[in-house]
């Protein structure tokens, strides 16, 4: 069996980021407070090892709003429980990121 | 993504895109734009004044694919070995430079113990050949026996890496008492001789062991291995390991222990080899 992978801090923060809905990398961006040049290649880490997903928002929903498609990332099963496993290493991980809203 | 598609964008952010694209592998490119052309849109009309740090994030984003479409491409590959080898031979003899304060110096020092190098080299390449082959017998080869194209890169690359790790150990023993030499040249050059010896040893048992586990078409390192079959089985089944080219060229399997109808590993091509 696999054991669960360690993340670093910044990695756990972002995942735990994606985990509580923030989808986009701008977004994960606002909410973490960190650079983007650490952000946007720990999504691609993070997808890469299979911790997230991503896809692309529907033309036409884009297109309704006027506005460029997104990538959106979520979090895949494998990624939870990391993501689990980082809130146990890191606590005070759950109080830094506030839930988003609908 | 067609330029076309930029036009959504102010002159900067396409410039921006537009050079930075350059670092992206092409089969990445237009995913990556498509990515950026959203991010950027939407910072503009969200938050203007954090474009700055985006295009650092763009930047490090194309610089993260570009890096890792090289390891995909080099990892575990003959040329990355070999280059590496290169590239400490290269280091251990700058080190001597130093060490030394000029390149003629470097030059006759390592000069005067080539001899040694030179004669004890092939001794070396053969006790370390005779004890793997008589200690490690099921690790022969089956089944690519016959193309003799593929067996020919294996021997070619054999003889490269052991050269260059011989070269490697040579150098680095020399290092290691160029200094002593002033004060007492009879026991570093004694010493000399036991740490080559001993450094090239080590060496070219790595260098046999990685020889095996390499695939027998493209050589390249062979990974993800995976257990197979069930070790309470072993009088009934075959059990070990398997370990995947990730080129997809074959497999090998990798007995667990040795038993009468299984002594060697086994390769077995997954592609048809025709030229």
């Amino acid at each position: 069996m696999l054991s669960t992978p360690r993340l670093s801090h910044t990695a756990a923060l972002i995942l735990k980021a994606i985990s509580l809905g923030y989808c986009f990398g701008f977004d994960i961006m606002e909410v973490t407070g960190l650079p983007s040049g650490t952000v946007y290649p720990a999504l691609r880490r993070l997808e890469r090892d299979g911790l997230a997903g991503s896809k692309w928002e529907a033309e036409s929903t884009a297109t309704a709003g006027q506005r460029p498609a997104r990538r959106y990332y979520e979090i895949t099963k494998a990624g939870k429980s990391t993501a689990l496993a980082a809130t146990e290493r890191y606590p005070l991980l759950a109080r830094l990121l506030p839930e988003k809203n609908a | 993504m067609s330029q076309a598609d930029l036009n959504g964008l102010r002159r900067f952010d396409r410039a921006l895109l537009g050079a930075v694209q350059m670092i992206v592998p092409i089969d990445d490119r237009s995913e990556w734009l498509r990515t950026w052309r959203a991010e950027i849109w939407h910072m503009r009309h969200l938050k203007a004044h954090r474009l700055n740090g985006l295009s650092v994030g763009l930047t490090c984003d194309a610089l993260w694919l570009r890096t890792d479409s090289w390891r995909r491409a080099y990892t575990g590959t003959v040329s990355l070995c070999l280059a590496t080898l290169a590239f400490l031979c290269v280091v251990a003899t700058l080190i001597m430079v130093i060490l030394t304060g000029s390149w003629p110096d470097a030059a006759i020092y390592l000069g005067i113990r080539l001899p040694h190098f030179i004669a004890g080299s092939p001794l070396l390449v053969l006790v370390v050949y005779a004890e793997f082959a008589t200690s490690n017998p099921r690790h022969t080869e089956h089944g690519s026996a016959t193309k003799f194209r593929f067996w020919f890169k294996r021997k070619l690359f054999l003889f490269a890496k052991t050269a260059l790790l011989l070269l490697l150990g040579f150098l680095l023993s020399a290092d290691l008492f160029q200094t002593l030499h002033a004060s007492f040249p009879i026991t570093s050059d004694l010493m000399q001789i036991f740490v080559f010896v001993v450094l090239s040893l080590l060496g070219l048992r790595w260098s046999f062991l990685d020889q095996q586990i390499r695939c027998k078409q493209c050589l390249r390192a062979l990974t993800t291995p995976a257990r197979v079959g069930r070790p309470s089985h072993n009088l009934l089944e075959w059990n070990g390991t398997e370990l995947l080219c990730p080129d997809g060229h074959g497999h090998l399997s990798v007995p667990e222990m040795e038993t009468s109808w299984c002594q060697s590993s086994r390769w077995t091509f997954q592609t048809p080899t025709a030229p």
